[in-house]
């Protein structure tokens, strides 16, 4: 594994930006091609939402750490938090067929983040806390 | 952040800029419920600014959606989607629900 980058912040939605702001350019660093940066930041962001308003429940006191890193041609994101456990089986699969005015609204966060990444992991445990881990694999030959 | 809407003849043309996530879809809804609140139903939004759209703003475009064509009374019509937007929008299968135009001209004259 290489040098680990983290960017910690408290659970305030409007935190989302900045967190963009530090895994776009981590995974611009590390050689992602636009579309892939976009899509790291986009999963990310959905992550983190989830974070705040689910695991803290919309408390704005929570801590949420977001941490990039290069493992062999992956770019990784690691997300935790310290809120309610999550079950990611527990979200329902959101309806993308229907026509759209008998579409429920909802579940569109997680299933995002499985289009966007190559793969997604979540655990939760009472010390080390809820963990998300997403992976996107690098298109280019590594140089970072 | 930024929206802004002009009340058209035909149609309330609203312009986004920046980023859309769920600290700030908030406002996206409440701009897109004014323009209903006010009978409006015949909607374009620009997106050609939009930086970033993600889910909660997804919610809040096909409330409108839904809300504005009921009982065919309007629609939710988009210009200048950016490709990213784009490709997401495909992947939400939004696409070719939500009707799209490559300008707001374009979007506006089709009302």
């Amino acid at each position: 594994m290489g040098v680990e980058y983290e960017i910690c912040v408290t659970s305030q939605l409007s935190n989302l930006s900045e967190i963009a702001d530090f895994v776009s350019d981590r995974a611009a660093l590390t050689g992602l091609d636009e579309r892939q940066v976009f899509e790291v930041q986009m999963a990310t962001d959905e992550a983190c939402t989830n974070s705040m308003e689910h695991a803290y429940e919309g408390r704005e006191d929570g801590e949420v750490r977001v941490c990039c890193y290069l493992e062999g041609n992956d770019f990784v994101v690691r997300i935790t938090d310290f809120g309610r456990p999550f079950d990611p089986n527990n979200v329902p699969k959101p309806d993308l067929v229907s026509p759209l005015e008998e579409r429920q609204i909802g579940g569109l966060g997680i299933f995002f983040m499985r289009e966007l990444m190559d793969s997604v992991e979540f655990s939760s445990d009472p010390v080390a806390g809820n963990q998300v881990i997403m992976r996107k694999r690098r298109r280019k030959a590594a140089t970072a | 952040m930024e929206i802004k809407t002009e009340h058209l003849k035909r149609c309330d043309l609203i312009t986004l800029s920046g980023r859309f996530d769920s600290s700030t879809a908030p406002e996206l809804e409440k701009a897109l419920r004014t323009s209903m609140d006010e009978g409006m139903y015949r909607l374009v939004i620009d997106m050609g600014q939009v930086e970033y759209f993600g889910s909660a703003a997804i919610r809040a475009l096909v409330i409108a959606y839904k809300e504005c064509r009921r009982w065919n009374r309007g629609d939710v019509r988009l210009a200048n989607t950016p490709s990213n937007v784009r490709h997401v929008f495909e992947l939400a299968g939004l696409v070719p629900v939500i009707e799209m135009y490559e300008s707001s001209t374009l979007a506006v004259g089709s009302f």
